[in-house]
């Protein structure tokens, strides 16, 4: 009994052998791990890529930005990977900033959506912006201003509730998936390098099935962000005579179809504040003019976009339970230019 | 009692690991829109299955499904246990290598796969040479680690949830119910080992209950995390949708920001589990079909599982493994029918004394 209790001792210490397999394992301290890619292309040229990676050794905290040219994103990582001095791990990445130009061909941007949604290293959850400049502009003024703290660059797109009501973010697995819905078309952020600060917010493009059509303000992101049920609390709206702040926000939808046409009634209530006004205004100017502001602005967007089929405010999704499966199908097409909605604000004081 | 516990716990795992991988895949394949009619559906097939199965059973107490099987006869035995061997030596093994392969995927990148198989397959042949009250004794601890991976994966998820992705409907007609595809699903739903520990277990349906719903909980949410993360649309064109559901969720707010690790742990505790049990079923037929010795049967095991280690090591690429996995669970699929059937047939007519040699 006693010998094969030693005979099972020996094994067990003897399965420390296989720990020599790991003699090439390559621990965190020995890999880098990039935190924020950039990818552009011009038209007839390669892919160009931009990583901004921090390296931390010991003490000094450094970072750079590296760039490489290939014929597809997949040969550029590789390229980087083989001319870096650590491993590069790129399961990390928190934020992927595409150039316009590159967003805006449409073979190519969806190409680029669906490799990065199905590599296994890049992960889904990234964050997607699109940006004017040049990548490399963008990244370096990430990599000067962050450096080894990039991973704040989340932040920027995620300020939580009540803090930058315009502002949202959308995930790669988003974009991916917006191409195949048929009632809801999506937003991505526009940015630019700031001067002081890191970004710079410039809008969002809208995309239709994976296409890009058009760009909106700062304002009527914000307005689409109304309709995905977000708060627009914190929002400070100037009317030139006065300025408010928006300190609670419900919006409420009725859905019909009449002559199988879509009717949607929508109720915005806005509890306000009132910041600053020039002598001798109402309250009820004030009211009268915001509710009219918000209104003509949101007519303003429906009416572009039911000119481009593009539901951007996923309108579509409410009709989901009004309609079988295969008149969702034309959707976009066939009921959402007939779409009626009547919008109303109703704006109160504090 | 805790016999009973302890099985119904072995249920929920076995569904569980062949619920994750190839599953909801098949589903959305079958329908567009109501998946949940499928799902139930099928559900509600597997129990009346288990209900044949035992009502079949229960005409020999004391006996379990070999034991029928060479009371039938031996050829009888030859004709219909040979097949099934051969198939659970082919599930044991594909099973074990496409879970390695969502494994390497998920967290070991750079990991040769046999390295991982090994590990696994050594865990498993272990627990199934112990024996089934080992095997009983460790789901109850595998269960404990897993259930809260899975419950995790589940609530984490609901942030990304999109309820407007799904069309709310009743599809009328059924037409998923002519589709031969729906009944290979069945053979997802493993209840075939019940049998097999009959003889010393008076296990009832009604003990089965509760397990049953949780299983089928458990297949409704595998199938509807994707689609309601994703949409119908859009899910159909991933490789493995559960996993691509799971790694959309961002939980930063965690020490861990990776939501998809936890599913691979829980797949590592199911896998070794399901297939220890699968081996030990292979055991079982074996010993009672040659009348081997208990002390012989354990290198029978380790012969056994050296053929499905060289099998599941020479596929050599992904797709052929979910293809044969798909058949050979098709194959499962007709034992979970012809084996309850051709059991309550028996039983059915030996009680009416049909044989002659009725007591």
């Amino acid at each position: 009994m006693k010998n094969n209790k030693t005979f099972t001792l020996l094994i067990v210490i003897m399965s420390t052998i296989f720990l020599c397999g790991c003699w090439d394992i390559k621990d965190i301290n020995k890999r880098s791990l990039p935190l924020v890619m950039g990818i552009s292309k011009e038209a007839e040229e390669e892919y160009k890529l931009t990583l901004q990676i921090p390296i931390l050794e010991n003490e000094n905290q450094i970072s750079k930005v590296v760039t490489g040219k290939g014929n597809t994103v997949a040969s550029i990582l590789g390229q980087i990977r083989t001319n870096s001095e650590d491993a590069v791990d790129y399961t990390q990445i928190r934020l992927i900033v595409i150039q316009s130009n590159l967003a805006h061909s449409e073979k190519e941007f969806k190409e680029l959506i669906k490799f990065l949604m199905v590599s296994k290293e890049i992960p889904s959850r990234a964050l997607v912006a699109i940006t004017d400049e040049s990548i490399e502009k963008v990244l370096a003024n990430i990599n000067d201003k962050l450096g080894v703290q990039a991973t704040s660059i989340y932040d920027f797109f995620n300020k939580g509730g009540g803090w930058a009501p315009e502002m949202f973010s959308i995930p790669i697995w988003e974009v991916y998936r917006s191409a195949f819905l048929f009632t809801k078309d999506i937003a991505i952020p526009v940015v630019r390098s700031g001067k002081d600060t890191v970004l710079v917010f410039e809008g969002s493009d809208i995309l239709k099935k994976g296409n890009i059509i058009e760009r909106i303000s700062p304002h009527e992101t914000q307005l689409i962000n109304v309709f995905q049920n977000k708060n627009e609390k914190g929002k400070i709206e100037s009317l030139g005579f006065a300025s408010i702040m928006v300190t609670n926000s419900s919006i409420q939808n009725k859905t019909s179809m009449k002559n199988n046409k879509p009717v949607l009634s929508s109720d915005l209530k806005l509890k306000m504040y009132i910041l600053e006004r020039e002598e001798g205004i109402t309250d009820n100017r004030i009211r009268r003019e915001l509710e009219m502001l918000i209104e003509k602005r949101f007519y303003n967007i429906l009416k572009k976009t039911q000119e481009r089929n593009a539901d951007i405010f996923g309108f579509g999704q409410q009709f989901q339970h009004m309609l079988s499966y295969n008149e969702l199908k034309d959707w976009r097409n066939v009921y959402y230019p007939n779409l009626k909605v009547n919008f109303k604000v109703h704006a109160n004081m504090e | 009692m805790t016999n009973r516990i302890q099985i119904g716990v072995i249920f929920i795992i076995i569904n569980l690991s062949f619920g994750y991988l190839v599953y909801p895949n098949l589903i959305y394949t079958l329908a567009k829109t109501a998946h949940w009619e499928v799902v139930l559906c099928q559900a509600f097939l597997q129990l009346l299955l288990i209900w044949i199965y035992f009502k079949g059973l229960s005409f020999f107490p004391e006996k379990d499904v070999i034991d029928i099987y060479l009371k039938m006869g031996r050829w009888f035995t030859f004709i219909f246990l040979t097949p099934l061997i051969i198939n659970l030596v082919t599930l044991f093994a594909l099973n074990i290598r496409l879970h390695t392969e969502v494994i390497i995927s998920i967290f070991l990148p750079r990991t040769p796969y046999w390295s991982i198989m090994i590990l696994l397959f050594f865990i498993s042949i272990y627990t199934a040479v112990k024996g089934l009250g080992t095997i009983l004794r460790s789901s109850v601890i595998i269960f404990l680690i897993v259930i809260p991976l899975v419950l995790l994966n589940i609530f984490t998820s609901v942030v990304n949830f999109d309820v407007h992705n799904v069309t709310p409907s009743w599809s009328l007609p059924h037409k998923f119910l002519f589709n031969i595809k729906f009944l290979y699903l069945i053979g997802f739903s493993s209840f075939l080992f019940l049998g097999f520990i009959s003889s010393n277990t008076k296990l009832k349906l009604r003990h089965l209950l509760v397990p049953w719903v949780s299983v089928t909980l458990f297949f409704l949410t595998v199938v509807y995390i994707p689609l309601f993360i994703f949409g119908q649309e859009a899910v159909v064109t991933l490789n493995n949708p559960f996993l691509e559901a799971m790694d959309s969720i961002d939980i930063s707010w965690f020490s861990f920001n990776r939501q998809a690790i936890f599913f691979g742990v829980s797949l590592v505790g199911l896998v070794i589990l399901t297939n220890a049990v699968l081996l030990w079923m292979i055991g079982q037929i074996i010993q009672k079909m040659l009348k081997r010795q208990k002390e012989e049967l354990s290198y029978w095991m380790m012969a056994i599982s050296m053929i499905a280690v060289i099998l599941s090591i020479f596929i050599p690429s992904k797709s052929l493994i979910e293809k044969y996995f798909l058949w050979s669970t098709n194959v499962q699929a007709f034992f979970m029918f012809v084996i309850p059937i051709t059991i309550f047939i028996y039983g059915f007519l030996a009680k009416r004394g049909v044989f002659g040699y009725e007591k």
